[in-house]
């Protein structure tokens, strides 16, 4: 709150001032009007004036003390001519709910050097200052959770240190937990329970940007403290993604995009920085700089016509970055941009990802024999694809193979999780499953393809128009399902998941088909096997958003040590000994802050643990101003929703009113001064 | 007597007070001659051979006159005072300049109350009194009054008598002295604030032929003024104006200068063998006449 007031009558406050001031300044040093009285003799008169006037500086400052206090008098009435006003926040109430976001963008230092979070606090404990006597109020934080940090109490002190103990996280922002939280609390204060008792104040101390703004809802007054100035710049990496290519495993391509949330336009600099994960020795980082890049970016802000505007004049954006390197090792790659000046949230300002060892995927065909699939298994790079016979599959499942395609067979089980392709078959017991009619399968007989999926990563670039199956299996697609291509008569091509695995459907033989004489079909399979190794470790783990609770197979614990009891977790500001369950996958803690973590002792597949922002809404650091979140209560970021105070009658009453006694007074009695 | 004069010295002086007046007679510290014979004993070798006192020798008495033997005892020298009868001249300068018409109450008026005591107190006693007034030099005079037949004269005169005038104090004093060469007892009643200084004056007066009694005479007002805020100080006499603006310290430098003032009079009619007194026109003129007149050996 700016404390400086504002002045309703200020021009004719101005105009009096220039009036009066000269006057009453001309008028004191015009010479005074004095009473001629008569005395018997001016001799001593004279000569005690002339002894006085030794003792002058005295008589000038006796003199212009009363003048001191009548432009003091005389200020202070312009003053309050001037109708000075101020705007305050309202103090809190009989019971108060203080809820202080602790999210990634309440880290923007853009108020005065500090922190939003700084604001927020301070502004919090102001509120608890001005609690009546006998009032109650909590402290909740929150991010994309929220906690009781304080619960019910009347005592300042505690509140006070429970607002300070709010640290912030690198976490998004949803407010529904927090007002849900807020409610419970509320419910759990017998003395809300009673009639008549008016809710409480709930002061939301937040820039706004929360996910779930359409969900909130709260019985409470809402009174939303907006934190954060719209002039906060911020350069933020918004997307990153590093792929291997699935026929050159050591070629790995980084993608990265960057959004400008500050007013201005901006080029910005960007350096790709790679540390190989050395398997022989996997606890040593060893960052490299391994590219650089610039790009040029509008605010986000700009509409469209603006954009379009700034176009014409040459402004053209680039806000993303590409970059190809060879890496034979896992590695950790970051990429930064180098624009710091004038960015107030630096937990976006670079990203990292993991990337896991080059690796060919490992296929298995089940088949009784197909010329056009085991010719397209050989043609792709793969790691010695197998072809199996179904009798031999299901004497041994295998489970070792990233993915296993089915030729015209239904298997009877199939392992515990994995990657599977059916061409003219399913999988059993799955949600998935064929129309039947008295337990036979429905079949449908000549199916074109009516439309196709063509933005979905198995189906890009390709053309399914003149596809045409002689016949195919009726499927009962549950909702989750995702029908990838759809039939003239039935959906064809259906992508299920279930459990942990993933299930790739063709309700088509494809010998019955003209598909494998057309070029979609090599490309299909090359896109699904692709797909598919999304799930087989060719780009997993790569990073985890704040506030992840990554979980560890207790498989792959053993695989270290079979007896470990403990892990130590070093990471961004931390450093913990976490116990090991006796049973069960290991949790490990929210990661709540951007960076890269490591496990000690260094567990396979989790050797480096990235945790990135990547969030539009929180490096976005325009606050949302002139209404709270969720349209819910008001919002007092503006003057429209403070009370406003009139200072001209404080300033009369206590300023002009005793001025005007003691000048008063220094007149009537200044001959004892 | 007229009723308008009795009606006069009814304001002045009242008929018990007159009584009690009656008891006192004029003294002197000196002894001194005077041109006929009257109930007052003077120190000057004549007739009688009667001892009557002592006083200190100063410069130029008789020679004769020293008592050898005191001085053997005591190595200072005095003269023998013989006693005989002889008058004793009473002159009484009154101030009635414009100045001392001020003040609550009134300087004139208590200055001619005064006055008029004393005169009636030489009358009564049968010495030779003149009241002279002094503003501009003399103003007016009574001429040589002796006896109580004089009483009512005396008292038209000085009730008449009304404050008008610049003061001029020296040239009052040098004229008087001239006029009236006999030694007596002379009584200045005055508030003695003459911007050309009191010392010429006086000087005239005071030492040699006449016993000096300066009775310095000044109002409440005078001596704490009641003043506030910023005035314009206007001299009765001469107009001459002070801006003032009243603070304590004014205040107290105006008191302060008074008593230096006061003080300085003081020592120049000790130093020349007068007697001074101070007093304000509060202390009413009867406690001023028999009490503090006696006291200093004015009256007895």
């Amino acid at each position: 709150m700016n404390w400086l007031p504002r002045f309703l009558n200020v021009w004719p406050a101005v105009v009096a001032a220039a009036v009066a001031i000269p006057a009453l300044l001309v008028l004191y040093f015009l010479k005074l009007r004095r009473h001629e009285l008569p005395v018997s003799s001016t001799l001593l008169w004279k000569k005690a004036i002339q002894d006085l006037q030794v003792n002058a500086p005295f008589q000038r400052l006796r003199k212009n003390l009363l003048l001191l206090l009548q432009l003091l008098l005389l200020l202070l009435l312009l003053l309050a001519l001037a109708r000075p006003i101020t705007f305050f926040t309202p103090g809190a109430g009989k019971n108060t709910v203080i809820l202080i976001d602790r999210s990634a963008s309440m880290q923007a230092a853009d108020i005065d050097g500090r922190t939003r979070l700084d604001e927020a606090r301070r502004r919090a404990k102001a509120l608890v200052e001005s609690m009546s006597r006998g009032g109650n109020a909590m402290v909740i934080a929150f991010d994309d959770r929220a906690e009781t940090v304080q619960r019910w109490t009347s005592d300042t002190v505690a509140l006070k240190n429970a607002i300070d103990s709010i640290k912030p996280t690198d976490r998004k922002s949803r407010l529904k937990q927090a007002y849900q939280l807020a409610e419970a609390q509320v419910n759990f204060n017998p003395e809300q329970l009673r009639a008549n008792v008016e809710p409480p104040d709930v002061f939301l101390f937040s820039d706004g940007r929360v996910l779930d703004e359409s969900e909130l809802s709260i019985k409470g007054n809402v009174i939303y403290e907006q934190i954060g100035t719209e002039r906060a710049g911020n350069i933020a990496i918004v997307s990153l993604s590093a792929r291997r290519n699935y026929e050159r495993p050591t070629e790995v391509q980084v993608f990265a995009r960057f959004a400008n949330y500050g007013p201005e336009p901006v080029n910005a600099d960007v350096e790709l920085w790679v540390s190989p994960i050395d398997p022989a020795d996997p606890s040593t980082d060893s960052f490299q700089n391994r590219g650089a890049a610039v790009v040029r970016l509008v605010p986000e802000r700009w509409d469209e016509q603006k954009r379009t505007e700034m176009e014409k004049q040459g402004v053209v954006a680039k806000d993303s970055v590409e970059f190809t390197l060879e890496l034979t090792t896992a590695a950790v790659i970051r990429v930064e941009q180098k624009l710091k000046a004038g960015d107030m949230l630096p937990a976006d300002d670079a990203a990292q990802v993991v990337l896991p060892p080059p690796k060919m995927l490992s296929v298995l065909l089940v088949t009784d024999g197909n010329y056009y699939l085991e010719r397209a298994i050989h043609s792709l790079n793969l790691k010695d694809p197998a072809i199996t016979p179904p009798g031999q599959y299901e004497a041994k499942i295998p489970t070792d193979y990233d993915v296993i395609i089915f030729d015209r067979y239904s298997p009877q089980q199939l392992p515990p999780s994995g990657n599977f392709v059916y061409f003219g078959g399913l999988g059993p017991n799955l949600k998935l499953k064929p129309v039947t009619d008295h337990n036979v399968p429905v079949m449908l007989s000549e199916v074109g393809v009516l439309d196709w999926n063509r933005d979905h990563p198995i189906l890009r670039h390709l053309s399914l128009s003149r596809l045409y199956a002689a016949e195919a299996v009726k499927l009962d697609v549950p909702i989750e399902s995702e029908v990838l291509i759809e039939g003239t008569k039935g959906p064809l091509v259906v992508l299920h998941r279930e459990g942990r695995s993933m299930h790739l459907v063709v309700a088509f033989d494809v010998m019955q088909s003209n598909w494998p004489l057309r070029v979609s079909f090599p490309m299909f399979l090359y896109n699904s096997l692709q797909f598919m190794a999304l799930g087989a470790e060719m780009n997993v783990r790569q990073s985890l958003e704040p506030g992840a609770t990554p979980r560890i197979p207790r498989a792959i614990l053993q695989r270290v040590d079979a007896n470990l009891k403990s892990i130590r977790l070093n990471g961004p500001g931390l450093s913990r000994e976490l116990p090991i369950p006796q049973s069960g996958d290991f949790a490990l803690p929210p990661l709540d802050h951007v960076g890269v973590y490591r496990l000690d002792p260094i567990i396979p597949q989790f050797e480096r643990i990235a945790v990135n922002l990547l969030d539009e809404n929180e490096s976005n650091l325009l606050p949302v101003s002139g209404r709270a979140p969720g349209n819910i209560g008001q919002a007092i970021a503006t003057t429209g929703g403070k009370s406003r105070l009139e200072l001209w009658w404080w300033l009369v009453a206590f300023g002009a009113i005793p001025l005007l006694l003691l000048e008063w007074w220094v007149y009537t009695r200044r001959v004892h001064l | 007597m007229t009723s308008t004069a009795e009606a006069s010295r009814s304001l002045l002086l009242d008929p018990a007070f007159m009584a009690r007046l009656d008891q006192l007679d004029i003294m002197s510290r000196k002894i001194l001659a005077g041109k006929l014979k009257g109930e007052r004993r003077s120190k000057r070798r004549g007739q009688s051979v009667e001892f009557a006192d002592y006083r200190n020798y100063v410069v130029g008495d008789d020679l004769r006159f020293i008592d050898w033997n005191v001085y053997a005892r005591l190595d200072r020298l005095f003269l023998k005072l013989f006693l005989e009868e002889e008058d004793l001249a009473l002159y009484v300068l009154v101030d009635m300049s414009k100045s001392c018409d001020y003040g609550e109450p009134n300087k004139a008026r208590y200055i001619k109350q005064v006055a008029a005591a004393l005169g009636y107190i030489g009358l009564v006693n049968y010495n030779r009194v003149v009241v002279a007034a002094m503003a501009e030099g003399i103003t007016a005079e009574t001429g040589a009054l002796r006896g109580r037949r004089r009483v009512a004269q005396l008292i038209d005169f000085i009730d008449r008598l009304q404050p008008q005038g610049a003061s001029h104090f020296a040239s009052a004093c040098k004229r008087f002295a001239l006029a009236h060469r006999q030694k007596g007892v002379c009584v200045v009643l005055s508030d003695f604030f003459d911007k050309g200084g009191y010392e010429n004056g006086l000087r005239y007066v005071a030492g040699g032929k006449y016993d000096l009694f300066s009775v310095q005479i000044l109002s409440p007002q005078e001596i704490e003024p009641d003043l506030q805020g910023d005035l314009k100080l206007k001299d009765m006499e001469d107009n001459d104006t002070a801006e003032v603006s009243i603070t304590q310290p004014l205040l107290k430098q105006y008191k302060a200068n008074l008593n230096a003032y006061c003080l300085s009079l003081k020592e120049y009619v000790t130093r020349r063998g007068g007697t001074y007194l101070f007093t304000s026109t509060a202390v009413p003129f009867d406690t001023l006449v028999l009490n503090y007149l006696r006291e200093r050996g004015l009256l007895g």
